[in-house]
């Protein structure tokens, strides 16, 4: 029994995972490389990311019962298929790195900075295999509620920051240059590639494979509309210069905010709207990373897999969050070659393979429809299935 | 199992929800800092730190009298480090509470340290987490530990007297709204220079129990901006040279202007700015850097030392004309002490010629000191006196034939 979600879900679902990163940390890098046009490279990045997220919605709409690990042994056979598997996991342990030093040093840093790191850990790996426990139409409801989040934040750090807004900081444009500014997106190009990845592995659990399309690209451009508003006011309120100068730039955003004269220091109210965002982030990050170790493992229930997976990827966050250096070299170097490589490598070579090996892969998409394996061969939509029994675990027609 | 599976529940429950109480202090063992007074210490090298320290039994609002007793809504205490942070951790020395500082008003410093640089308060301050972007940052010429320790205003808290004198400084002009914020932006710009509000102490103050002719009791005033070339104070704008400064910066919105009567020289008149659009355009010709200023005021007449009335067109142009001659003035000021006095870009001029001239900045980025300096300025302001506010005819005693007329 197989459980599928709205696309507004999925849209929401989008949204939440590329949202607390973006904001804050990847326009810090950005600014530190080319200043002012931060917000011109996040809109390239997120128009550039859309390209990433059609090839993947066509990869998987090829063979819309299995996602992108099953459509892979078909392809290839098993050895190719755990080859995918473990590159998937190798990029969702630095992604959860990643999503550990956004989370972490937003609240450490400047709201616990007395707690040890681990605490911050150990509420993440509960909280994220809770989700991941209850599957995607739990993660997916939340995403829902963090959306609104997401409003709710941009709304009142917008009012709190329009009266200091200096629209003469975001000129000149292209200071550096249109190469310059459109080479520093893949920053931002990298964040979008967590979501491309996270998408190749939840699609085939959401409904109506008409709407796919549609429904990631609206995702992309919303999300992407959400993003854009901090680079600009970073830059019209704090300028590049000092949103380069921190690790955490939407922070000193939020400390900055007013609302007239008696209304401030309210960043409380808003870093709990964002921790919604990013708890939502890593349900989903914990979900993806053990429904791939169980494809690696050959294993029908990608539930057996949480734990272990929880542990490895916590273990890998608290070494990243412990030491801050260590931690800005994962982030502005190593992680962007990670997830760049790993998932443009993916999309291209399975959407080569798969227009080559098409006939394969409509008869094998074929049969586990006849034989109900597939997930969306299951008429239980999200709102009619409780999500206690919904046992979504990795397509069973490959198992 | 059941009884393991609850055990987990309540512990992971309790470790998510209690996960906010690390670090926790109770509100009555901080000692809340209200403002911070840096002067130079005795030994060489050294910073004295004065923090103002609200005394929460005295400092209740209007619904609850004071309990403390010790008459004192602020407890003020000073010490000394060779850092900021050094100077702060001995403070606890003599504090009975933990210091906080996230609710400060103001960091004032004083002019002796401020001439030496401030490159290490500027990190300080936008350092550490406790500290807001919106604190005010104030250089003056007393000491600063004078400065944080004096009551001031009519708030109970002095410090936030302070804050509040910068609520309405668009109306006095006498001072910029300088916070941590903009301290850091244009240290950190590659072409602006910061400038600071500049507060002094002053006897304006008259006891209300022992009246005297003079004042007596010290307050806290806005005393024109502290100038600085890199880090360091290289120099001040007078309080009337002011105005000039927040047309660049701010807004002098609602100042006041005087100017001597048209047929009266000895006597003179008030007006208040109502509106001011100043804009500054950049020009760049035969590679010489200029600026072409424009200032369009509505201004209002608030006050008259001899018989005016708005309907005396020729009187109304002579006042818009003596007010445009004041107000270019005051513009001319401020930019020629930029560019010959003290040869620090703090009007922002080199931000506004990028901005125009992206490509031309980059050739002359590298020597915009001299370019600035060497700028050529051409300013025009237009004035229109639109109102003589309640006051319709002259304030003068009406003779017969007036009246009968």
């Amino acid at each position: 029994m197989k459980v599928q979600i709205t696309n507004g879900m999925f849209m929401a679902i989008i949204i939440n995972a590329v949202y607390a990163k973006a904001i804050g940390l990847t326009q810090g890098t950005m600014a530190r490389e080319i200043g002012n046009d931060i917000w011109i490279s996040t809109i390239i990045a997120t128009l550039l990311s859309v390209l990433l997220i059609w090839s993947i919605v066509v990869i998987i709409k090829r063979f819309p019962s299995g996602d992108i690990m099953d459509q892979s042994k078909v392809l290839l056979g098993g050895w190719f298929s755990k080859f995918i598997s473990l590159l998937l996991f190798f990029f969702f342990l630095c992604s959860y790195g990643v999503i550990m030093i956004t989370y972490v040093y937003h609240l450490m840093d400047y709201f616990l900075p007395e707690a040890p790191a681990y605490i911050f850990i150990i509420i993440a790996f509960i909280v994220g295999c809770y989700g991941a426990y209850f599957g995607i139409e739990v993660i997916g409801r939340m995403a829902l509620i963090g959306v609104f989040s997401v409003l709710a934040l941009n709304i009142l750090l917008m009012l709190g920051s329009l009266s200091k807004f200096d629209v003469y900081e975001l000129l000149p444009t292209f200071q550096d240059g249109i190469t310059s500014t459109i080479w520093a997106s893949r920053h931002h190009v990298a964040d979008w590639a967590m979501v491309a990845m996270t998408v190749a592995v939840i699609l085939p659990y959401v409904r109506n494979p008409q709407e796919w399309t549609r429904s990631s690209t609206a995702g992309f451009l919303f999300g992407g509309t959400f993003i854009v508003m901090w680079p600009i006011l970073e830059v019209g309120v704090l300028s590049s210069e000092v949103t380069g100068q921190y690790i955490v730039s939407c922070m000193q955003m939020a400390r900055s905010a007013k609302i007239g004269q008696f209304i401030h220091r309210y960043e409380m109210i808003m870093i709990a709207f964002f921790a919604i965002s990013i708890l939502t982030q890593i349900m989903m990050c914990f979900l993806c990373a053990s429904t791939v170790a169980s494809k690696i493992f050959g294993l029908k229930d990608y539930r057996r897999m949480i734990l272990p997976v929880a542990l490895i990827l916590s273990g890998f966050g608290f070494w990243i969050v412990y030491d801050h250096h260590r931690a800005m070299e994962l982030l502005e170097t190593a992680w962007v070659y990670v997830s760049l490589s790993i998932a443009i490598f993916i999309t291209l070579l399975l959407l080569i393979l798969g227009s080559f090996m098409k006939k394969k892969l409509e008869t094998k998409n074929k049969e586990n429809v006849e034989h109900g394996t597939g997930s969306n061969n299951n008429k239980k939509t999200s709102s009619s299935s409780g999500s206690g029994n919904s046992s979504n675990s990795g397509n069973a027609q490959t198992e | 199992m059941r009884k393991k599976v609850k055990f987990i529940l309540i512990l992971s429950v309790l470790v998510t929800l209690l996960s906010g109480c690390l670090g926790k202090t109770e509100i009555n063992d901080l000692g809340i800092v209200m403002a911070v007074g840096l002067d130079k210490g005795e030994e060489e090298g050294s910073i004295k730190v004065t923090a103002q320290i609200v005394r929460p039994a005295d400092a209740r609002g209007s619904t609850g009298a004071p309990s403390g007793q010790t008459g004192e809504p602020i407890w003020s205490i000073t010490a000394s480090g060779d850092s900021i942070f050094e100077a702060m951790r001995h403070l606890g020395r003599h504090s009975s509470r933990r210091i906080y500082w996230a609710h400060n008003f103001a960091v004032v410093i004083n002019e002796d340290l401020a001439k030496e640089g401030i490159s290490d308060i500027i990190d300080f301050f936008t350092r550490n987490h406790q500290l807001r972007m919106q604190t005010l940052v104030a250089v003056t010429p007393d000491p600063a530990s004078e400065v944080v320790s004096t009551m001031t205003g009519i708030e109970v808290i002095p410090g936030q007297a302070i804050n509040d004198l910068f609520l309405f400084n668009s109306l006095t002009a006498a001072a910029p709204q300088s916070e941590i914020i903009d301290l850091q932006k244009t240290y950190l710009n590659e072409s602006s220079q910061p400038v600071l509000a500049r507060l002094s102490l002053n006897t304006h103050g008259i006891s209300n129990k022992e009246p005297t002719s003079e004042p007596t009791i010290k307050q806290i005033e806005l005393a024109g901006a502290g100038v600085f070339k890199n880090d360091k104070l290289v120099g001040t704008v007078k309080p009337e040279d002011t105005i000039g400064l927040l047309f660049f910066l701010e807004n002098a919105k609602s100042a006041a202007v005087v100017t001597p009567c048209p047929d009266n020289p000895e006597q003179s008149m008030s007006v208040e700015l109502k509106t001011a659009n100043f804009q500054v355009t950049p020009t760049y010709n035969n590679n010489q850097v200029g600026f072409d200023t424009k200032l369009k005021a509505v201004v209002q007449l608030v006050e008259a030392g001899c018989p005016f009335s708005i309907s005396d067109e020729k009187q109304v142009k002579q006042i818009e004309k003596q007010i445009e001659e004041n107000l270019k003035g005051k513009i001319e000021k401020i930019v020629e002490l930029a560019q010959k006095e003290y040869k620090s870009d703090f009007l922002e001029l080199g931000e506004t010629f990028k901005n125009r001239y992206p490509g031309e900045w980059k050739k002359i980025v590298a020597n915009w000191e001299d370019e600035f300096t060497q700028a050529t300025l051409n300013s025009k302001v237009e004035v229109k006196l639109t109102s003589a506010a309640l006051l319709y005819l002259p304030t003068k005693p009406r003779n017969e034939e007036e009246v009968h007329r």
